[in-house]
């Protein structure tokens, strides 16, 4: 220290030398900081399946509500959600934990489809908009032993798959697509009734929901459909609505189905060779390339020659599946991610990987996961990149712009993305951060 | 340069009286090429007195590599290649631990971190990110309407380039070498100046919940021109400079066609 009758000057390098290795170290992340999980909603918020209700109902007199969140917000969850869905207006998000609530829904729930949800000014009442994750009462046997381990949406109904205790299914029955016998003039709305679904010959595990059919692949690979038929989605051979999850046979039997997709009315399984089998709606050319028919009720096998398959994806008017390779191939009707000029085809186009961020600097990436909205497509590269295109239905893509995509985009989230679920107009996503 | 030799004089065709073949007074007028006297090297003096020197991008005092600079005509050709907009190749070094107010280690130190936790695949997870981010500024200035095939098409082959005015753009970040607390990076950009540069270290170090400083900032490439063509301090002499001139006239003449 210097006293007063030293002159002051500027610092020596022998004094900042001294001053810098006095300055004190601030640790903000230590060794063993974890990467946290995050959830990141964007699209139309008004329905309430954000999640968020100041968006809906702002908490100041001044601010105005938001209709639309056009990039990724942060969801604040309690539990870390391992698996999300988003459905016609609503979201379920689940976590794999063994405390007594798993599942949180939000959004619409005029049928129910997220349960019954007791209103705070009437008792009896159940709310029609739910704003905020609520929890969704099951009914479960051993609710602190049983893990949920899916969730999925339709247009007005929802299913829960859980470890040990089946499948729960709620929501609107009008098609049977809940799997239980379909009741004349039911009132969906305030309902609590969630039924559950126990005769497989084998564990679920994955549970689809399509518009209004719902699929279920079991662990002996293979597959059961019940709701409405008239596109043929339920594969059962006939075009009537089924209300007992039944099992389909056509070109799927003795073949072990290793996923199955749907979100329209058009559904696709993939095999664990790489074969896909597609059944259901075609209007949009997505069976065309084994039949001229516009409605196809019995799994059919898609002689596509791009390689094995490892996952499929199906939107309301077209289909995108990804390869061994990494490579994603479109097909159907709609902005297919290939520019402007390609509205439709009915066979399998490739992507150009340079679009996913492949280039010389970086050639190991490679598509990880394809997701599908009604009519936009998601993909999730191995480095952790969101990829969107399709129709920018209320901001669902999270882009930014309200204009469509058509070819893929980089969506910035802060972290690495995980999982995203696709709906009709939002998007959910789960990140880890870095 | 002087020293060298010259133009060779203008020639001029004179009619010069010459002695006739008849012999003697017959006056006949010959046609020979003379020099022109007003090139001569004594009346003209010497060719150049002047060198009119233009520089391309601009390197700060801290940063070292690759400079262009034009001479003459080249100051032309220098306009035009900066209309082309190229990328230029940096090599960045960093360290971490500290946080200087310019960013670089000569400054004024603000903050002193922990970095242990830091990993190679955090700081390559984070270069991701701002590949990302940067891409989609790519698109977004280069003022292409994105609905249209020819963007995808350029987009495909990644070629989109914002070909005006822009903020920097990174296109394309490496991880060369990492041992900490020192990293190497290697930063392919477009429109950025090196202080830009050592934010971006900086940055990198906030996002990784700690704090880095740029050690060194050297550009192994500005557009074609490479350290390989580049002149080191001994070789600045009229005959190498010359033999450079030579050597890269034809990759900035195929540059420029490629583009214009």
């Amino acid at each position: 220290r210097r006293g007063l009758a030293v002159a002051a000057g500027p610092p020596s390098t022998r004094q900042l030398r001294e001053a810098e290795e006095a300055a004190p170290v601030f640790q903000y992340a230590g060794k063993a900081a974890k990467r946290k999980d995050r959830v990141f909603v964007w699209g139309f918020s008004f329905s309430g399946a954000l999640g968020v209700p100041s968006f809906v109902k702002p908490d100041a007199g001044w601010k105005k509500p938001r209709r639309i969140q056009p990039t990724p917000y942060r969801l604040e969850t309690e539990e870390k959600i391992s698996s999300a869905a988003c459905g016609y207006g609503f979201t379920l998000l689940a976590s794999n934990t063994r405390d007594i609530t798993k599942v949180w829904g939000m959004g619409l729930n005029k049928d129910s489809q997220l349960g019954f949800q007791r209103s705070r000014r009437d008792q009896t009442k159940g709310y029609e908009y739910v704003l905020e994750p609520s929890p969704i009462p099951l009914p479960l046997e051993k609710p602190q032993q049983t893990q949920v381990l899916q969730v999925s949406c339709g247009r007005a109904h929802s299913l829960v798959l859980t470890d040990s205790e089946g499948v729960f299914t709620m929501g609107n029955n009008s098609y049977g697509q809940c799997g239980r016998k379909v009741v004349e003039d039911e009132i969906y709305s305030g309902s609590h009734l969630i039924h559950q679904l126990k005769e497989f010959d084998s564990r679920v595990v994955q549970v689809v929901c399509g518009q209004d059919h719902s699929l279920f692949r079991t662990k002996k690979g293979t597959v059961y459909a019940c709701g409405w038929g008239a596109d043929g989605q339920t594969g059962l051979g006939h075009y009537n609505i089924t209300s007992v999850p039944t099992k389909l046979h056509g070109d799927i039997v003795g073949v072990n189905i290793i996923q199955v997709s749907s979100y329209g009315d058009c559904c696709l399984a993939v095999s664990d060779e790489g074969d896909v089998f597609g059944w259901g709606n075609s209007e949009y050319l997505q069976l065309a390339s084994v039949t001229e028919t516009t409605q196809v009720n019995v799994p059919r096998h898609l002689p596509f020659k791009i390689g094995k398959v490892k996952e499929a994806a199906c939107g309301g008017t077209g289909n995108a599946v990804l390869t061994e390779e990494g490579n994603v191939f479109v097909w159907g009707y709609g902005i297919l991610g290939k520019g402007p000029n390609l509205i439709e085809t009915a066979v399998p186009e490739m992507i150009p990987p340079s679009l996913f961020g492949w280039s010389d600097f970086s050639p190991d990436t490679r598509v990880a996961h394809v997701r599908c909205g009604l009519s936009q497509f998601a993909a999730l590269t191995n480095r952790g990149e969101l990829f969107v295109w399709g129709k920018n239905v209320r901001g669902c893509l999270g882009t930014g712009r309200m204009e469509d995509q058509y070819f893929p985009w980089r969506v910035t989230v802060p972290g690495e993305v995980v999982d995203v679920a696709c709906g009709v107009d939002h998007m959910v996503s789960m990140v880890r951060s870095f | 340069l002087n020293a060298a030799p010259g133009r060779a004089p203008r020639q001029q065709v004179r009619f010069l009286p010459a002695p006739g073949p008849g012999g003697g007074g017959a006056v006949e007028l010959v046609a020979a090429r003379v020099p022109v006297l007003a090139d001569h090297p004594l009346v003209r003096g010497p060719r150049f007195k002047k060198l009119k020197i233009g520089a391309g991008h601009r390197l700060d005092v801290k940063a070292s590599g690759v400079f262009v600079l034009g001479i003459g005509h080249g100051n032309k050709l220098l306009t035009d290649l900066y209309n082309c907009h190229l990328t230029r190749v940096y090599t960045v070094g960093g360290l971490f631990g500290k946080a200087t107010d310019d960013f670089s280690d000569t400054g004024n130190l603000v903050e002193k971190t922990t970095f242990d936790h830091i990993t190679r695949e955090k700081l390559e997870r984070i270069l991701a990110v701002i590949q990302g981010t940067n891409q989609k500024a790519l698109l977004l200035y280069s003022n292409i309407d994105m609905k249209t095939q020819e963007a995808y098409e350029l987009a495909v082959k990644g070629l989109i380039r914002p070909m005006g005015k822009s903020p920097p753009i990174i296109t394309a970040v490496r991880c060369l070498q990492f041992a900490l607390p020192e990293f190497q990076l290697e930063i392919h950009c477009l429109h950025e100046t090196q202080q830009y540069l050592r934010k971006m270290v900086h940055e990198i170090g906030l996002e990784l919940k700690s704090s880095a400083v740029c050690t060194q900032v050297r550009r192994t490439r500005d557009g074609v021109f490479t350290v390989h063509d580049a002149l080191p301090r001994t070789q600045w002499n009229l005959q190498s400079i010359r033999e450079a001139i030579r050597n890269c006239q034809l990759k900035v003449e195929t540059e420029l066609e490629r583009t214009l």
